[in-house]
């Protein structure tokens, strides 16, 4: 296609959007309300993974390795008759219990580490345990050590993050697995909720971006044939005069995708506008700092916005021409 | 004339521009619009087609300019088949052909320079060749100082005019008039079919359809004549029968 062709052509695109402003304008709102809607999806969606995030990082598991500590709270002594081994003061043999310095502890936790979807584990001593469990308590370390009396009855243990929530169990079932360990503290029931909110938003977010997909296209569809109508005439002399399909075409798609970007633009300052607004209300209200800032999402929603807009513009006018092509001369009378 | 000549003795010596072989058409719902028709057309000559209201002439037309596809036989047209032909291909016959309508189609939107213009843009053609040509199409048809005219300052005639410009711009070998006079008045009529006759004087073939028995009369070409879909009469020497 010639130079002069392109230009005649999308001047013409250009000159329909104004010939029909007022379908034009109307396009725009909708298309632009529907790309405001779907960034709003994106922008919820971003800030409840944010803090679902949060909580994830705050959900650790903690395996209790086998140590001297378990075999003398919990575990089994091995039979005399068994064991050639003395068994010390309190009746405790080296065979009775697994992990039997820091560097098997260590090594255990090489081991866990090896597991899939495990992202990160950090070896606890018993000493350390009990200063955290003394931390976390509300009088602090004095009532603790009254509780105690001087003792540390904490095994070693491992404190381990997870990747995906999604297959807590299955991880959990497999560390727990591993013989040197006894036991497992978790917050199931939090990794549960966890993974069914990220479901939950995935397919909400994924259902109101289709929904409004289909409204844009039908949105624009609808703009091009007001204008196929009311260029019937010229199409009908294009066409007569050896006009190919695609000369036919691309003023509409131009027409299209103009409508399109300029609704993503619209939709870009107005959606920055609005969730600057909302953020500035919530960080004085609810006194957090953990929301998502626009400038970090703008260049994504901008790309989203006219991926749609473009989507929508160019789709949207090849069906609708694409149904009118077929038809000659006295036919274009008839629409 | 020439033009008689050409009709009657020499007519072995030219090439068909249009060749019908027992073509038939019958529209969705039954009507038998064409039956059988066997013409031949030969490139350079000027024909009259006449016939009744439902004769088939509409159909005549559209099946030459590829509007409708016939159900039997065959059409050659400016050496495209037409029978077999492609959608694709539909375009390339067609700008191998001027069409002039009876109810002008202009765009009310456009001057009378964009209204012939906006047939080269639609070939492709470049800005200096669309500037050159309009300007001699719009002076064949007497029409140079009303470029900038719009169409509702035109009378009838001149709006035909105007349509036979935007015919002629891409200097077509085949020339389809679809009762061109029809909404204009007698004189402009006589000057309009002048005008056709002129352009065929240069080598032109054209095809005119017409219910207007004098300027037949009048002007001495070919006629056609339709009646129920068949050819019922031919004065012309390129019958393909």
């Amino acid at each position: 296609m010639k130079m002069t062709s392109v230009k005649y052509l999308v001047g013409e695109g250009f000159k329909n959007t104004w010939v029909n402003r007022l379908m034009s304008i109307a396009s725009v709102g909708v298309l632009m309300a529907c790309m405001v809607i779907i960034g709003l999806a994106v922008l919820i969606t971003e800030n409840v993974n944010m803090a679902v995030g949060n909580l994830e990082k705050q959900n650790v598991v903690v395996a209790y390795m086998k140590d001297y500590n378990w075999a003398l709270l919990e575990g089994e002594p091995t039979p005399a008759e068994d064991s050639t081994e003395e068994p010390d003061e309190n009746g405790i043999r080296q065979s009775d219990f697994f992990i039997h310095n820091e560097e098997e502890a260590k090594a255990l936790c090489d081991q866990i580490a090896k597991i899939d979807n495990v992202a990160e584990v950090r070896f606890i001593s018993a000493e350390e345990g009990l200063k955290e469990l003394q931390a976390g308590m509300n009088d602090g370390k004095e009532q603790s050590e009254i509780i105690l009396d001087g003792d540390n009855p904490l095994s070693c243990s491992a404190e381990i993050k997870m990747n995906d929530m999604a297959l807590f169990a299955k991880t959990v079932e497999k560390i727990s697995a591993i013989d040197s360990i006894y036991e497992i503290q978790s917050q199931t029931d939090l990794a549960e909720t966890i993974t069914a909110i990220k479901n939950g938003i995935g397919i909400a977010g994924a259902w109101i971006i289709g929904i409004l997909m289909i409204i844009a296209l039908v949105i624009v569809s609808n703009t091009i044939r007001v204008t196929m109508y009311n260029r019937k005439l010229e199409i009908s002399i294009m066409k007569a005069v050896g006009a190919t399909d695609a000369f036919v075409r691309i003023p509409f798609i131009v027409e299209g995708v103009v409508i399109g970007l300029i609704s993503a633009l619209l939709a870009e300052g107005i959606l920055y506008f609005c969730y600057r607004v909302a953020t500035e209300t919530i960080i004085k209200t609810l006194n957090t700092t953990d929301i998502v800032k626009y400038g970090d999402m703008a260049w994504i929603l901008l790309a989203l916005f006219v991926g749609i807009g473009l989507f929508a513009g160019v789709i949207g006018s090849v069906i609708m021409i694409s149904k009118y092509l077929r038809k000659e001369g006295s036919e274009f009378a008839a629409i | 004339m020439e033009q008689q000549n050409l009709t009657t003795e020499n007519v072995a010596d030219v090439k068909p521009i249009i060749e019908f072989r027992g073509v038939s058409k019958t529209y969705v719902g039954g009507t038998h619009a064409l039956e059988d028709v066997n013409i031949k057309i030969n490139s350079g000559e000027f024909v009259f087609v006449v016939g009744s209201s439902g004769a088939g002439k509409s159909t005549f037309m559209k099946l030459i300019m590829r509007e409708e596809k016939a159900n039997t036989g065959k059409i050659t047209v400016n050496g495209f088949n037409l029978t077999t032909m492609k959608r694709k291909h539909i375009p390339l016959l067609r700008r191998t052909m001027g069409i002039v309508f009876q109810d002008f189609r202009l765009i009310p939107t456009m001057n009378v320079f964009q209204n012939v213009a906006f047939a080269m843009y639609v070939v492709g053609a470049g800005g200096k060749d669309i500037r050159r040509e309009v300007s001699k199409a719009l002076a064949k048809v007497g029409l140079g100082h009303k470029a900038r005219s719009m169409p509702n300052q035109l009378s009838g005639g001149e709006q035909q005019r105007v349509g036979l410009a935007r015919a002629l711009v891409n200097s077509p070998d085949l020339i389809i008039a679809d009762e061109p006079t029809g909404n204009v008045d007698p004189n402009m009529s006589y000057e309009i079919v002048s005008m056709l006759t002129e352009i065929n004087r240069l080598g032109t073939t054209v095809l005119m359809v017409t219910h207007d028995h004098n300027l037949v009369r009048d002007f001495n070409h070919r006629v056609i004549m339709l009646d129920g879909g068949r050819i019922v009469a031919d004065n012309g020497g390129g019958d393909a029968q």
